[in-house]
């Protein structure tokens, strides 16, 4: 167990800068989750901590002490990759126990300990199989014990669970969580999506462009977004964007419906009165039914999608495509007009030139 | 009325069922006339006289079996085969995996270096033959004479004619030839492994020369069956470098047994005696084939 400290961080590839100013400090037994685009440099970042890449500039620190130029088998840490990287030619249990053989530690404590790490991860009947003899799960919990068998500082999980399909996704989704709270060991996880961001995290680390967008617990992120990229990042199905103005009446949209703000809200945003923002709202807080002190919006429902309990219906406001998420029976159908019910104690207005959320 | 259409059909239905054969007679007759009526034709030579220098083809039992395996040389032979071919192979392999590794990485450079590295291979054994030969030769070679240079004493080794030097020329000359193939074939192998089986190895404490011994030459397990067994395959029926620097000298020395039967039956003429050898030879190289690709069969691929 220990805290990893990362500063003033950068990466190049040539003259590809992918990593561009990372600080970051993460507490011993912390999950750490870093999320973010494609290409937006949080492999890098992992692979940095792990010491597979050299950093190009700053320093990382795992339990205090610098480690740039620690080799990676010096840094106590374990990785557990995207397409598991188990060694084809050795059984379940040599892959688990490869670690500790190569570290010289005595055959019946590698078998201990290998049969432990199996149990855990209910993979002791396959101990004798061959990689290519198991499933993608079976795979990737085989990968997951060879990190635990080493009872490392720090576990790195490189989009663990990318190659798998959905159920089982979730599947083991839960597993590493509860692995987590079982061995309370720092760690610090990769993923591109969203939802194993917010179920695994203890704090969530969201990344773009090489630099952190913003960091802190799943919710602050969910709840209070400090930027159009986090809130449009987080959260199912995705929070709508409505360009719109704001006056001292309200909300303008592009149509001229007004949607009146509470009067802590109008004096709160006063200075941006006048202006051009974007209305952001989530489609949990969009409701059909009219909910008493919010004013209404008048649509035509133009697209509905059942999914059982929630239907997700869209229609337009002010010419923008609007999704909300509706209570299966008041869903309507196509071409119904509607009246919308805004939540206004869960609103963004941002800044359409730098993408900034208002008020914060 | 319904009478010519339904020959007709019957006509289209024969020629469907047999136009097939039609279209791969030529094939099979040229099979059979080169390979099979030949081949048929050797077991009957096996046992009937069938030498130039003696006439008629009685029958004689076994006795061009005897004459081969009685006779020295062929013994020789087989001895100068498989030394021959375990060397080479065995050079060949080592040289081939050293420049596997070291080029596996980019560097400058590396498509020029690759690309010179596997030209002897597009060269025929003969003119690989004889352009060693030029340069082994006695004594307006340069071999000699670079070698006087750098060890400042005359050097006057008969490469292509006084052992053990004609066994080393001609190991020379193959493991130039040769080696290309060995390379291109493990470095495919090794372009193969998983780059982040390395990863992985690194992070479990295993790097270097353990992470080649556990995980390059197990990945690589495979590849090197393939290319041994294809150069053992190709080593044991050695003749053209052979024909061309030592002809077989001195004397029967460096006879390989493709060139012992070659001169059995193409130069003393006695047929049946080279036919009976040539089975014999056969029968052995098919049990290393049979073992070789049966091992080659259970190395599956990972």
């Amino acid at each position: 167990m220990a805290h990893v400290t990362i500063k003033g961080l950068h990466k190049h590839f040539g003259a590809v800068h992918v990593v561009k100013g990372i600080d970051l400090a993460i507490a011993d037994g912390e999950f750490t989750v870093l999320v973010g685009p494609s290409g937006c440099g949080k492999s890098t970042l992992l692979r940095t901590v792990a010491g597979l890449e050299q950093a190009s500039e700053g320093t990382i620190e795992i339990g205090g002490k610098v480690v740039n130029d620690t080799r990676p088998r010096d840094r106590d840490v374990a990785m557990v990759f995207q397409d598991y990287a188990l060694y084809p030619h050795m059984t379940v249990a040599q892959n688990i126990g490869f670690g500790l053989r190569a570290r010289n530690f005595p055959r019946p404590e590698i078998e201990t300990r290998v049969k432990r790490a199996a149990k855990m991860l209910n993979i002791d009947q396959l101990l004798d199989r061959l990689p290519r003899q198991l499933s993608g799960g079976q795979r990737q919990r085989v990968a997951i014990g060879r990190a635990i068998v080493r009872n490392p500082q720090i576990f790195l999980f490189d989009e663990p669970l990318s190659n798998l399909d959905a159920q089982l996704r979730d599947e083991m989704r839960s597993e590493i969580k509860r692995l987590h709270q079982e061995l309370g060991a720092t760690m610090i996880y990769v993923t591109h999506d969203q939802i194993e961001a917010m179920t695994l995290a203890d704090r969530i680390v969201l990344m773009n462009a090489g630099q952190i967008e913003q960091s802190g617990t799943p919710l602050e992120l969910y709840e209070k977004p400090r930027t159009r990229f986090v809130a449009g990042f987080l959260g199912s199905p995705k929070i709508n964007f409505i360009k719109a103005r704001l006056e001292n009446a309200g909300i303008v949209f592009a149509d001229g419906q007004t949607l009146k703000l509470p009067a802590v809200d109008a004096q709160r945003y006063a200075a941006h009165a006048g202006k051009p923002v974007i209305f952001g709202i989530r489609p949990q807080h969009i409701d059909r039914a009219p909910m008493t002190g919010s004013p209404h919006i008048k649509s035509t429902v133009d697209l509905v999608q059942p999914t059982g309990a929630r239907t997700y219906v869209t229609f337009t406001i002010g010419g923008e495509p609007v999704m909300a998420e509706l209570d299966a029976h008041d869903a309507g159908k196509p071409g119904d007009e509607i009246a919308i019910a805004l939540d206004l104690a869960h609103f963004l207005l941002i800044a359409p030139e730098n993408g900034n959320v208002l008020g914060r | 009325m319904s009478a010519p259409a339904t020959r007709f059909d019957a006509l289209s239905e024969w020629s469907d069922r047999h136009f097939k054969w039609l279209l791969v007679a030529p094939a099979v007759l040229l099979i059979l006339a080169l390979s099979v009526y030949p081949l048929l034709f050797s077991v009957w030579v096996l046992f009937v006289n069938y030498d130039f220098t003696v006439p008629g083809h009685g029958f004689v039992g076994l006795r061009n079996f005897t004459r081969v395996l009685a006779d020295p040389v062929a013994r020789w032979s087989l001895w100068v085969t498989i030394l021959l071919s375990t060397i080479n192979v065995t050079i060949e392999f080592l040289l081939g995996l050293a420049l596997a590794l070291a080029m596996v990485k980019s560097f400058r450079g590396r498509g020029l270096i690759m690309s010179l590295l596997i030209i002897p291979l597009f060269i025929s054994p003969v003119i690989v033959g004889q352009a060693w030969a030029l340069l082994l030769q006695r004594p307006f070679g340069p071999t000699n004479y670079v070698l006087s240079q750098i060890l400042g004493f005359e050097v006057t080794i008969g490469w292509l004619t006084q052992a053990p030097w004609n066994f080393i020329a001609l190991v020379l000359a193959d493991v130039w030839q040769w080696t290309p193939f060995m390379f291109v074939i493990l470095l495919a192998g090794l372009t193969a492994i998983p780059p982040n089986l390395y990863e992985a190895a690194e992070l479990d404490g295993v790097d270097g020369w353990r992470a080649f011994w556990w995980i390059t030459l197990p990945q690589l397990g495979p590849m090197i069956m393939l290319a041994i067994t294809f150069r053992i395959l190709d080593a044991v029926r050695l003749f053209d470098t052979i024909f061309v620097m030592t002809g077989g000298g001195p004397g029967t020395n460096t006879y390989s047994s493709s060139f012992y039967l070659y001169t059995l039956g193409f130069t003393q003429f006695h047929l049946s005696e080279a036919t009976a050898g040539a089975w014999m030879f056969l029968v052995i190289t098919a049990i290393l084939i049979t073992f070789l690709v049966r091992r080659l069969l259970k190395a599956e691929p990972t």
